[in-house]
């Protein structure tokens, strides 16, 4: 024995001896598992390089852009939740209590919680919600305030709509919902009403026309058209609302 | 230079499957021939051998090169088959015991040689070795094996088998006395 365990003639024999080998299918087996494994890797310890490099940093960004703008619709969506009740106070706006209940309706009983959320409400209401008739914001600003409580109520069923003349009688003209306040600026009123349609709003200016308040109305239409610039009036509303040749 | 079996397993273990592949090459032939020659099915070898080589690949993420690769190879060897042997009732005693071999597993290359005469010989030599070395208890065969295919030095023959050295040297030693009368007698 030249080597420790070893003997040359016996090794030589033993390698005469026939050189077998695994079978071809059951390297593959071996070689695509261990490929698999491989790729299942969870992270890998060297940082990845290529194309492979931004996928994190992408999959993350999309992730916080997603986060951020899912927040922001809960905010926006927050108010409109809270709409039908102010709505459903909103028979008492003559009284001289309204302010203070306008405020109980908005205000929580944890007023420190109200306040810490101030500065996420809108300071005015935002023109496509006053379409909807949506109070937006949980404390409207003060000019919506008062357009909605002295203004008469823009529904069909109270002032805005005339009484019934009548028969026979020349058609009145319909009564202006308290007069001695809507000398006081009907145009700047028309303009804060923040809850008024614009159909609405070119109903007014057509019945100041029909009073023959054409300056009124004029200041009104401007009004208008500076609010809604985006809106096509109507040919029929369109006679009544300018001014007559 | 050439990457050594340590630096290959580090890299697959980095997901590096090219790494494996290289380090497969390497060693299966060996591997497969010592799996195959232990235990003599060949069925049964093969399995004992995917066992093996699937230990390797779900032990990656742990492997640290704290001894060689292939010392750390055929430890597993070793420890699939000595499960395989307490499957069939035998104990680790017994692998140091006599071991007719009823099955002869190994086959005796075509010998060289242009003389039909003596490629017969040859084969003959051939074929008494490989009788021999099936005849061998399988704890001395183990030993042989490991050191002819794994290239093992007696240390790393105890360290996988979990022997002391002297125990490892014992076995070899036997099994080399045998083999080489096999050698001898032509």
């Amino acid at each position: 024995m030249t080597e420790e365990g070893r003997d040359p003639k016996v090794s030589a024999r033993y390698a005469e001896l026939a050189r077998e080998a695994p079978p071809r299918e059951l390297d593959e087996a071996i070689l695509a598992a261990a490929r698999r494994e491989a790729g299942a890797r969870p992270a890998p310890l060297v940082a990845p390089a290529g194309r492979r490099r931004w996928y994190f940093p992408l999959a993350a960004a999309a992730v916080i852009v997603l986060a951020v703008s899912v927040t922001l619709q809960v905010e926006r969506e927050r108010p409109d939740v809270a709409a039908p009740q102010a709505m459903r106070d909103e028979p008492h706006p003559a009284s001289p209590a309204a302010p203070a209940q306008d405020k109980a309706v908005v205000a929580e009983p944890d007023r420190a919680r109200q306040a810490a959320r101030e500065p996420e409400r809108p300071l005015v209401a935002r023109p496509g919600a006053a379409q909807r008739g949506a109070v937006v914001g949980v404390e409207p600003s003060k000019p919506a305030i008062e357009s909605r409580r002295f203004t008469p109520d823009p529904g069909p069923a109270v002032a805005a709509k005339p009484a019934p003349a009548p028969a026979g009688a020349p058609a009145a003209p319909p009564p202006v919902a308290e007069p001695s306040r809507a000398s006081a600026g009907v145009a700047g009123r028309i303009a804060e009403e923040a809850a008024d349609t614009p159909e609405r709003q070119l109903e007014r200016i057509a019945e100041l026309r029909r009073q023959g308040r054409h300056e009124e109305a004029d200041r009104a239409l401007a009004e208008f058209r500076r609010r809604h610039p985006e809106y096509r009036i109507p040919e029929a509303m369109l006679q009544k609302v300018l001014p007559p040749r | 230079m050439e990457v050594s079996d340590e630096e290959l397993m580090l890299a697959y273990r980095d997901g590096d499957a090219a790494a494996f592949e290289r380090l497969y090459a390497r060693h299966k032939g060996p591997l497969y021939r010592f799996v195959l020659r232990s235990i003599r099915e060949r069925a049964l070898a093969e399995e004992l051998y995917q066992e093996v080589w699937m230990r390797v690949v779900e032990s990656r993420a742990r492997y640290e090169p704290q001894a060689r690769f292939r010392t750390w190879l055929y430890t597993i060897a070793h420890n699939r088959m000595v499960d395989h042997w307490r499957r069939r009732g035998l104990s680790l005693v017994s692998l140091d015991a006599e071991d007719p071999g009823e099955n002869p597993g190994i086959e005796p290359a075509a010998a060289p040689g242009s003389e039909p005469e003596r490629a017969l010989e040859g084969r003959e030599r051939l074929a008494r070795f490989a009788r021999a070395l099936e005849a061998l208890p399988p704890a001395q065969r183990e030993a042989f094996l490991l050191r002819e295919e794994g290239g093992m030095s007696v240390a790393e023959i105890a360290h996988a088998t979990g022997a002391n050295e002297e125990a490892a040297k014992s076995r070899l030693r036997y099994a080399l006395a045998k083999l080489k009368k096999a050698v001898g007698d032509d």
